[in-house]
């Protein structure tokens, strides 16, 4: 039996949009959201200011939600998971779980939205000492302190006085099985290094890099602010080993363009982590029977001029679960496969 | 070239240097740069491609430029040198086969270890050094140990009928296999240095003591015992290792033997890693990891106290993963201290030995503010250890010269893990 009804996966950025835009265009939607509570990766891991205008993430994040929970047209239903999948395009038939108990629900078309998981710095190597030393953190756990307002170090509850990124940890690294690049980190870590420097205006932060991957308005918008006007360090070479000495941390590795070696102390040292894909993301492949990529993500055609359709008939998918995106990457592809889905069950019911 | 450099410079015949003294002053600084052709006229990137086309050269080519590599290398440390320097130069031009940078790389794995890409010194660095030998451009030190190492079967060209005069006057009995004529238990690869180094003779005769101590059925090849080949095929001598390795495979097939215990971590490597394509397979152990499966049995009992740092030797630890074994029987001498250098286990600090550097101090001088040996050794001074404890042959006699070198003769002893378990035991001592 045919459905109207667009099922989308996931309620963060790319999901909300999907359902808001499928809605307003007038079709029915069901948001499916394993968490408790919309809003995806920004609300759940406490982001801060989003990059790369600056907005407090929350703030954001509710706006996306009232437009969705605003349209009758919506269904939202958090602490729900899809167990099976039945049918094809314009006839899909679902198995939800809440809290134990199961449901069906009938769908025309599904569009995935489950997103990414930050690299675990610890997973593969010890390179960077995650594990060992309390003030080596990620760029994830550098936002919840922003969003707490207090920047710190870790391991003292004081002010740092030098602050270091390590980009590319767990990207571009055929070793660890990453290749791509995260497309993110070089902002993100440059939109923290402008919030740290603004939070603890004495702390001298230093960005290590290999390449600065600031495409498009990132470079204008943040990359040049931060050197310019924040006084952000880009040193060009990696950090290859963080080490304790006398109770303070050491990073030691080449400064590239003076071809000199560097051995310098730091206080907190944040790693640039990358994105992988979210158990979600692997889940819902496995489920609708879609090819993913050798890193787990979910491939679509491949055809750069359709970058949301795949190989299943009335399957779409978006944002980060398709690949490292950042937002507006991930809000153009959901609006993009709301579209897609709801022309083609609208030409599907015409035909019938 | 697309322009003329002046011809009353010879680019020949300008050399820089790092660091230099010229008649008592110290003239360092890149002035002296000032002679060279400073202006990149030409990527001639031909000397790229004749590295990554050979086998095993291929990784060369996929260099990023991150970096990492610099950050570990040990030579870098003490002096300007790494894969991603290395990679740099050949795109402008540098022939890399008759470049010093072919000899300076110890094969340590470091740099392997955090590479992103997976460039693989382990495997370039032989594969090209290998077209270097084979066009006679090999530094004279080094062919000079080739030549020593064919004719007599060991890199020190000792006499080979001289290999078992470590075990004479000694007051345990060493048994040599074929004159056993039956099955050993252990058959116990004694190696180069321990066979003919004064301090290596001296740990070997510990190690006797203790494999008796423990009453272990062991012999050893004796005058049969040649080059393991492991560093010789890390220096470009492929052909020198296979012979090497072809009659050790023909001496040990012989005999019947449960375990081949190895002293030298080098031998252990090749004896796990390349000896089984020949036709050599073998239950190999390497003696810091057999002697720490019998701690209990040996029953450390007499005092040695003082404080004990560690060196990871390169092809024990990185290459093959063991680096608790040496650590539990350090820790398990009584009264003793372990303190660690800071630069330990996957991240250990290369003594300079490896790849050929064992032969090839000469070279690396020219190009080194010290020695690999004599940095590790300032670093085991700065943990304010009494004694340096290896479980490598190739280090005793190089950490001893360091020691000396670096005027700390008297504040730091070298002992190997043999000789400080043996006083352990209370068994006589050289």
């Amino acid at each position: 039996m045919h459905s109207d009804r667009v099922v989308v996966v996931g309620a963060g950025p790319a999901g909300l949009e999907a359902a808001r835009l499928a809605a307003e265009l007038g079709s029915p939607v069901t948001l499916i959201e394993k968490k408790d509570v919309a809003g995806g990766m920004p609300i759940h891991a406490d982001y801060a200011a989003l990059t790369h205008h600056f907005r407090p993430a929350s703030e954001a994040m509710a706006e996306m939600i009232d437009a969705v929970t605003s349209n009758d047209l919506v269904d939202i239903r958090t602490g729900t998971e899809i167990t099976a999948v039945e049918g094809s395009a314009g006839e899909f038939s679902l198995t939800l779980t809440s809290n134990g108990s199961t449901q069906d629900l009938d769908a025309g078309a599904v569009i995935v939205a489950t997103g990414f998981q930050h690299f675990d710095p610890g997973r593969e190597t010890q390179q960077y000492q995650y594990y060992e030393y309390e003030d080596v953190i990620t760029i994830a756990d550098a936002e919840k302190m922003l969003k707490n307002g207090t920047f710190v170090t870790p391991s003292t509850g004081k002010p740092p006085e030098r602050v270091a990124f390590v980009q590319c940890v767990g990207s571009r690294d055929r070793q660890i099985g990453n290749e791509y690049c995260s497309k993110v980190c070089c902002g993100i870590s440059s939109k923290q290094a402008i919030e740290i420097r603004e939070m603890v205006p004495d702390a001298r932060v230093f960005i290590f890099y290999i390449d600065m991957r600031m495409y498009g308005y990132w470079e204008n918008e943040i990359y040049w602010p931060a050197q310019e006007e924040h006084k952000v360090n880009y040193v060009k070479g990696i950090i290859t080993e963080v080490l304790a000495k006398n109770g303070r941390l050491v990073v030691r590795g080449e400064d590239t363009t003076m071809g000199r070696p560097m051995e310098v102390i730091m206080d907190v040292v944040i790693l640039s982590v990358g994105m992988e894909p979210s158990a979600g993301t692997r889940t819902m492949a496995d489920l609708l029977g879609l090819p993913s990529n050798k890193y787990g993500f979910i491939d679509t055609d491949h055809d750069i001029l359709d970058t949301v359709t795949t190989t299943v008939p009335g399957v779409f998918v978006v944002g980060a679960a398709v690949g490292p995106a950042d937002l507006d990457d991930s809000i153009s592809s959901a609006g993009a496969a709301a579209a897609k889905a709801v022309s083609m069950l609208r030409n599907a019911k015409v035909t019938v | 070239m697309g322009t003329e450099v002046s011809p009353k410079i010879d680019p020949s015949q300008v050399i820089e240097h790092e660091t230099y003294e010229l008649e008592g002053v110290d003239i360092s600084g890149h002035w002296n740069r000032m002679f060279e052709q400073r202006v990149i006229f030409e990527y001639d990137v031909e000397q790229l491609d004749r590295v990554t086309e050979l086998d095993g050269g291929e990784s060369m080519g996929w260099c990023y430029q991150c970096s990492q590599c610099i950050g570990v290398c040990p030579v870098d440390i003490v002096g300007d040198y790494g894969p991603r320097k290395i990679y740099r130069k050949l795109q402008v031009g540098m022939d890399f086969f008759s470049s010093d940078d072919l000899w300076l790389c110890t094969t340590c794995g470091n740099c392997l270890r955090v590479c992103p890409k997976e460039v693989d010194m382990l495997q370039i660095m032989p594969a090209a050094r290998e077209v270097a030998v084979l066009e006679g451009a090999v530094p004279a030190e080094l062919q000079d140990v080739f030549e020593k190492t064919a004719r007599y079967g060991n890199p020190l060209g000792k006499n080979p009928k001289r290999r078992t005069a470590w075990t004479r006057g000694l007051d345990v009995e060493v048994p040599i296999i074929s004159e056993l004529d039956r099955k050993v238990d252990v058959l116990w690869w004694v190696s180069d240095y321990p066979s003919y180094h004064p301090r290596g003779m001296e740990a070997s005769r510990s190690l006797a003591r203790v494999l008796t101590h423990l009453g272990i059925d062991f012999a050893i090849l004796g005058v049969e015992e040649r080059h393991d080949g492991d560093s010789m095929l890390r220096a470009g001598e492929e052909g020198l290792f296979e012979m090497l390795a072809d009659q050790n495979i023909e001496t040990l097939n012989k005999y019947e033997f449960d375990v081949l215990l190895t002293t030298d971590p080098h031998a252990y490597n090749s004896f796990l890693k390349e000896y089984p394509a020949r036709g050599g397979e073998y239950n190999v152990e390497h003696y810091s990891t057999y002697l720490a499966a019998r701690i209990e049995e040996l029953g450390l009992s007499q005092e040695v106290g003082g404080k004990v740092t560690f060196h990871d030797p390169c092809y024990l630890g990185r290459q093959n993963g063991v680096y608790d074994e040496p650590r539990e029987l350090i820790e398990a001498l009584p009264g003793v201290e372990l303190v660690e250098m800071w630069r330990v286990r996957q991240n250990g600090y290369c003594c300079g030995g490896g790849g050929g550097g064992m032969w090839l101090d000469g070279l690396a001088a020219e190009h080194q503010t010290m020695r690999l040996s004599e940095k590790r050794v300032l670093e085991a001074v700065e943990t304010g250890a009494d004694t340096l404890c290896v479980v490598c042959p190739y280090e005793v006699s190089r950490f001893e010269d360091a020691v000396k070198s670096t005027n700390n003769d008297g504040a730091l002893k070298v002992r190997d893990i043999s000789e400080l378990l043996a006083q352990a035991l209370g068994l006589a001592s050289d």
